[in-house]
C-alpha cells in the first residue's frame, strides 16, 4: 500500500505534505517490547507538567461470539470495579484526588483505558494500569451492577433516542460476517446472559501483556519511565495469544433495503451505506476524502451562525438548493476490517426519501466519471490539517499511538496516515468510487416517524 | 517554544493524602503508590491592551500550534429579544454569515473553507445553560469567534470584519433559514434531555427571555427580516466588552491586525442588560413532561442558587466536588455504581452573568424512577445534614487543586480563566491564591452552603418520561404539573 502512496504524490500533494509537517510536528517516540510481550511506546512532550497513559487491548466487539454481543464493552466497565489491591471506587478516587482524570472506550476493534495525571504521579498511573491487567476482582456483584449501568447506557444511546435502531439495522445489513454484523453496545438479552465465567475467560484470553499496547506521552524522561514500566508490568505473565478473528466479507451481490418505523422520531431519515476496504487501503483513504467533499463539514449550529461551515456537495444540493433535507452528512468509517461509507439525510416533513435517494445517487455517479476539483481537494486538505491540531494534547497522542499500534501494528501511522490522506487526488477518488460505491454494494435504511410525524 | 509556566511541588498539611479510610461507596486499600506532593501551578498571565474603539483585549501568546483563536464579546443577547419574540438574537447571529453587501453565503463559506478557517457568531446563552453533568452555560452574552492558521489569520479576520460591518441579511436566505428552523424545532422535540432542559429554564427563569432555550414556532411565524436588522444595528457594536486572543501571535501583531480589521467598527457603549439575581423558588413542585413510549425517565433536580461573585462560591465548588462532580463523587459512587440506576449522574452549579442555579440530572429506566429519585434526594439530605468525613473532604479539595495542572495543557483554557476574572471583576490575584482559598474550606462551610444551595424541601423536580407509567408515583414527591412533550 505504501507504493501507491509514492506513485500518486503530485506536486500539489507534495507541497501540502510539506506544509503538514510545518503545521503538525512529527510525533517522536520509542517503541519497546518487554519480555512478556507488552509493547511500550513512550513520547516525550515537555509543554506542560502532565502526562497521559493509555493501555489498548487488542479486543473489541469483533471478537464477540453469537449470544454474547456487547460483552467487550461490558468487560470494559468491569475494569473500573477494583482489583485485589484497589478497592471498589478507589481507582477513580486515587486518580481524581491527585488531579487526574480517566476513562475507557470500546469499539469494534479494540478496548482502551487512559489516565491523565500531573507529572509527579507517574508511579500511580503505572501501578493502577499494571494492577488491573493482572489482578482484576471478578465478582458476581461487580458484574451485576455494571450490567445495569451498561443496559442504561444502551437505553440512553439507542432505545430512548430517535433513530437509535437505525444504526443497529445498518450494521446488520452491511456486514454478513458476525464480527461486524452487530453493534458494540450489544443486545439486552445478550447483556443479560453474560456470566462471571465469561468474564473470567475473557480476562485470561485478552487482558494479557502480549495482547496489549502501553503508550505514555508527556512530561516524562524516556529512560526513567521505561525502567518504571518494567518494574510495574514486567512480572505479569504472558498468556496464549488469542486466535485472530477473520474479518473477511464475501462481496455483496445485490442492494439491501429496510424500512423502519420509529415512534420517537419526528422527521423521516434516509441512510445509505456501502461496505469499503479496511483502513489503510488506498481506496478507503480516497473515499474518506470523497465523503468530505460529498457531505463533510460542520453546518450551522442551533444558536448562531458559522461561516466556513458547510460547502459540501450534498449540503448545497439537498439543504440549500432543493430544500428537501434539514441536514445531511457523509463519512467513511475506517476499521481494521471492512469499513463503511455512510450518507445520512434528515428530511423535511413530507419529503420523499425515494426522490432524495435518487438525487444522492446522481451525485455518487458523478464521482465515477468527473474528477473532483482541485479547489474541493484543497478544502479537504485544509480541514485535515486543522483537525490534526486536536492531536496536540498528551492524551490524544497517547490514544492515537496506542490505537495505531494495537489495531494496525504501526504506531508511526500517527505520522504517516495524514500525509497519505493529503496526497489523495481526483483519479484516486474516481477509481475508489467505481470500485466501491456501486449499487450491488449499497444498503438503504429508511426511517419514518410513527404516529403524528407522518 | 512553550508557554512560560511556573510550577513547583509542595505539600501543605491541609491537602496531604490521608491514611486509608473507606467511606460510602468506596473501599480503600491504600496500596497504590501516591506522591503526597501537589504541583503548585501559577497560570501564565495574558497581556492586556485596548483598541481605539474601546475594545479591551487579553492576549495570551502560545506557539505550540501555528494557529490563532479570537473571541469578541458583543452586547447582543437573547435578553434583548422583544417581549413575545424569543429568538431574535439567535436568528440575527444565524443570518450574519449568510451574506454581505459584496459576498454571498456560499462565497463566505467557500472563502473560509479554502483557508481552513472558521468564523462564527453566537447569540450567547439566554437559556439552555448548564445542568448537572451536561455542560455549563456560557458567560451569558453574544460573541464572535475566529479561528485560523496564523498565516491565514488576517484573511479570516477580513471576512469576519466584512460580515460584522456589512451584513446584508438576504431575504431568500432568511426564508430558507426559517424553513429549516421549522424542521429543527420539530427535531429538537425528540430529545428527552432537550425537553428536560427546556422545562428547567422555564421553571427557573419564568420572568424573562432566559426561559426560552431556543426559538419557538410562534416567534418564528412572526419574525421578520426587519427584526434582525434592528437587533444588529443596536447590539452589534463595541461596548467596552472583553475580547481574548490566544495562540501563535505576538501582542504587537495582534493589535495591528485587529486595528486594521476592526478600526471601522464603532458605536456604543450601550447599557449592559442586567437581570436580577433571584432567590430560590420556595415551594416544592414536580413538572412532568409526558413523552409516551419513553423507556427512560430524564430527571432533573434544580433550584436557583449562587452568584459567581458570592463569597460562598468557592465553598460551593468544594461541596459539589464531594456531592456530584465526576466519578469519585457520591452521586456517581452511590447512584450509578452501587445502585445501578443510571449510566450517568452528576450535579453542578451554573454561575454565569445571567444564570445562577444548581442542578443534578440523570436518565433512569422507567421502572426505577421512584427509588432513583428517592435515593438522589436522600443524597441531598445527607450532604445538608451530616458533616462530611474529613478524608472525603480533603479528597475533594485535593481534586480541585491538583487538577489545576492539567488545564495548563490548553492555552485557551488558561485565557478563559483570566477572561472570567475580568468579566466578573474578581481580584487580580484570584487564580494565584486559588489553592489557598480551596484549602481554607472547612466541613462547616460545606454543610452551610449545602443547606443554603442544595434544594431539598423546595426542590424543583423535572421528569421527562412516559406519563402513564410515572404520573402516580411522582405525586409522592410533590404537587405535579403536567405538560405534553408535543405541546411545550
Amino acid at each position: 500500500m505504501k507504493l501507491s502512496f509514492i506513485l500518486v504524490l503530485s506536486a500539489a500533494g507534495l507541497a501540502l505534505a510539506q506544509q503538514a509537517s510545518s503545521v503538525i510536528p512529527k510525533v517522536k517516540f520509542t517503541d519497546t517490547r518487554l519480555d512478556n510481550g507488552l509493547r511500550v511506546i513512550i513520547s516525550e512532550d515537555h509543554y506542560a507538567p502532565v502526562y497521559a497513559i493509555c493501555v489498548a487491548y487488542k479486543v473489541g466487539s469483533k471478537d464477540e461470539r453469537p449470544g454474547r454481543t456487547g460483552f467487550a464493552h461490558l468487560f470494559e466497565h468491569m475494569m473500573f470495579k477494583g482489583t485485589e489491591n484497589v478497592g471498589v471506587g478507589e481507582l477513580d478516587f486515587l486518580i481524581y484526588t491527585n488531579g487526574g482524570n480517566s476513562n475507557g472506550t470500546t469499539n469494534t476493534d479494540r478496548t482502551s483505558y487512559y489516565e491523565v495525571l500531573p507529572k509527579n504521579q507517574l508511579d500511580l498511573g503505572l501501578y493502577l494500569e499494571a494492577d488491573r491487567m493482572h489482578a482484576l476482582a471478578i465478582t458476581p456483584d461487580n458484574l451485576e451492577n455494571q450490567r445495569q449501568a451498561v443496559k442504561e447506557e444502551r437505553r440512553q444511546s439507542v432505545d430512548n433516542q430517535a433513530y437509535g435502531q437505525t444504526s443497529e439495522k445498518m450494521e446488520e445489513l452491511v456486514y454478513d460476517n458476525f464480527a461486524y454484523h452487530h453493534t458494540v453496545i450489544g443486545s439486552m438479552s445478550d447483556l443479560d446472559a453474560a456470566s462471571v465465567d465469561d468474564v473470567k475467560a475473557f480476562f485470561k484470553t485478552y487482558y494479557a501483556p502480549n495482547n496489549a499496547v502501553l503508550a505514555l506521552v508527556g512530561d516524562l524522561d524516556t529512560k526513567e519511565t521505561l525502567a518504571k514500566v518494567k518494574k510495574y508490568f514486567g512480572a505479569i505473565p504472558r498468556q496464549t495469544p488469542p486466535t485472530p478473528v477473520n474479518l473477511d466479507e464475501k462481496p455483496k451481490t445485490a442492494e439491501r433495503r429496510a424500512a423502519l418505523t420509529d415512534p420517537l422520531a419526528r422527521l423521516p431519515r434516509l441512510d445509505i451505506a456501502y461496505r469499503i476496504p479496511p483502513a489503510g487501503s488506498a481506496d478507503t483513504r480516497a473515499l474518506g476524502v470523497a465523503a468530505s467533499i460529498l457531505g463533510g463539514g460542520g453546518g450551522f449550529g442551533g444558536r448562531g451562525g458559522g461561516g466556513g461551515g458547510n460547502t459540501s456537495r450534498l449540503y448545497n444540493l439537498l439543504v440549500n438548493e432543493k430544500e428537501m433535507a434539514v441536514q445531511v452528512s457523509a463519512a467513511a468509517d475506517r476499521r481494521a476490517g471492512p469499513g463503511m461509507f455512510r450518507i445520512s439525510a434528515t428530511l423535511r416533513p413530507g419529503k420523499d426519501p425515494k426522490q432524495v435517494e435518487g438525487l444522492i445517487g446522481e451525485e455518487i455517479a458523478k464521482l465515477y466519471s468527473q474528477p473532483v476539483s482541485e479547489k474541493e481537494l484543497k478544502r479537504v486538505r485544509m480541514s485535515l490539517l486543522r483537525s490534526a491540531e486536536n492531536r496536540l494534547t498528551a492524551l490524544s497522542r497517547a490514544q492515537a499511538l496506542a490505537d495505531a499500534a494495537a489495531v494496525y501494528d504501526d504506531p508511526n501511522r500517527v505520522n504517516t496516515e495524514i500525509e497519505s490522506q493529503l496526497v489523495v487526488n481526483a483519479q484516486d477518488i474516481i477509481r475508489a468510487a467505481k470500485a466501491n460505491l456501486v449499487n450491488a454494494n449499497k444498503t438503504v435504511v429508511v426511517t419514518q416517524p410513527a404516529g403524528r410525524g407522518q | 517554544m512553550k508557554l512560560f509556566i511556573l510550577y513547583s511541588l509542595f505539600a501543605i498539611t491541609a491537602l496531604a493524602q490521608e491514611p486509608a479510610v473507606s467511606f460510602r461507596g468506596m473501599t480503600r486499600m491504600n496500596r497504590a503508590p501516591v506522591s503526597n506532593e501537589v504541583l503548585k501551578v501559577k497560570l501564565p498571565r495574558p497581556v492586556e491592551r485596548q483598541l481605539p474603539n474601546g475594545m479591551k483585549l487579553l492576549i495570551l501568546e502560545s506557539h505550540r500550534a501555528p494557529t490563532v483563536s479570537l473571541t469578541i464579546s458583543i452586547p447582543s443577547s437573547p435578553l434583548h429579544d422583544p417581549e413575545g419574540m424569543p429568538g431574535v438574537a439567535e436568528a440575527t447571529a444565524a443570518l450574519m454569515p449568510m451574506g454581505t453587501t459584496t459576498r454571498t453565503a456560499r462565497q463566505i463559506s467557500e472563502t473560509l473553507a479554502d483557508i481552513g478557517a472558521t468564523v462564527s457568531f453566537s447569540a450567547g446563552a439566554g437559556g439552555g445553560g448548564g445542568r448537572g453533568g451536561r455542560g455549563g452555560g456560557g458567560e451569558g452574552g453574544g460573541s464572535i469567534s475566529v479561528s485560523a492558521l496564523s498565516e491565514n489569520f488576517d484573511e479570516a479576520l477580513a471576512v469576519m470584519s466584512d460580515i460584522l460591518l456589512h451584513p446584508s441579511f438576504p431575504a431568500d436566505e432568511f426564508e430558507k433559514w426559517k424553513t429549516r428552523q421549522r424542521s429543527a424545532i420539530e427535531q429538537a422535540r425528540t430529545s428527552p434531555t432537550g425537553l428536560g432542559n427546556e422545562m428547567m429554564m422555564k421553571v427557573l427563569y419564568p420572568g424573562d427571555a432566559r426561559q426560552f432555550t431556543r426559538l419557538t414556532s410562534e416567534s418564528l411565524n412572526k419574525l421578520t427580516r426587519d427584526n434582525l436588522i434592528e437587533h444588529y444595528k443596536k447590539f452589534y457594536v463595541p461596548s467596552g466588552e472583553w475580547a481574548g486572543i490566544v495562540g501563535d501571535i505576538t501582542p504587537q501583531k495582534a493589535m495591528a491586525s485587529l486595528e486594521k480589521a476592526l478600526g471601522g467598527w464603532k458605536g456604543g457603549p450601550i447599557a449592559k442588560v442586567t437581570v436580577p439575581i433571584q432567590s430560590p423558588i420556595a415551594e416544592k413542585k414536580v413538572y412532568l413532561v409526558n413523552r409516551p413510549g419513553s423507556v427512560q425517565t430524564d430527571i432533573v433536580l434544580t433550584n436557583r442558587a449562587v452568584d459567581r461573585t458570592s463569597p460562598d462560591y468557592i465553598d460551593c465548588l468544594v461541596m459539589n466536588q464531594v456531592l456530584g462532580s465526576g466519578p469519585a463523587a457520591r452521586l456517581f459512587r452511590i447512584i450509578r455504581e452501587e445502585k445501578g440506576y443510571t449510566y450517568g449522574v452528576s450535579s453542578s452549579f451554573t454561575a454565569s452573568r445571567t444564570m445562577q442555579h444548581f442542578s443534578s440530572s440523570m436518565l433512569v429506566r422507567t421502572e426505577v424512577t421512584e427509588p432513583a429519585l428517592a435515593d438522589l434526594l436522600k443524597e441531598f439530605k445527607e450532604i445538608r445534614d451530616v458533616a462530611v468525613p474529613k478524608e472525603e473532604l480533603e479528597g475533594a479539595k485535593r481534586t480541585l487543586v491538583a487538577s489545576f495542572a492539567l488545564g495548563l495543557e490548553n492555552p485557551a483554557t488558561v485565557l478563559q480563566r483570566w477572561m472570567q476574572q475580568r468579566e466578573f471583576g474578581l481580584p487580580a490575584d484570584y487564580w494565584d491564591t486559588y489553592t489557598e482559598k480551596i484549602a481554607a474550606v472547612t466541613a462547616e462551610d460545606v454543610a452551610r452552603v449545602a443547606k443554603k444551595y442544595v434544594p431539598y424541601d423546595n426542590v424543583q423536580i423535572i421528569a421527562v418520561g412516559d406519563g402513564a407509567k410515572i404520573r402516580e408515583l411522582l405525586k409522592k414527591f410533590g404537587p405535579v404539573v403536567e405538560t405534553a412533550a408535543e405541546a411545550q
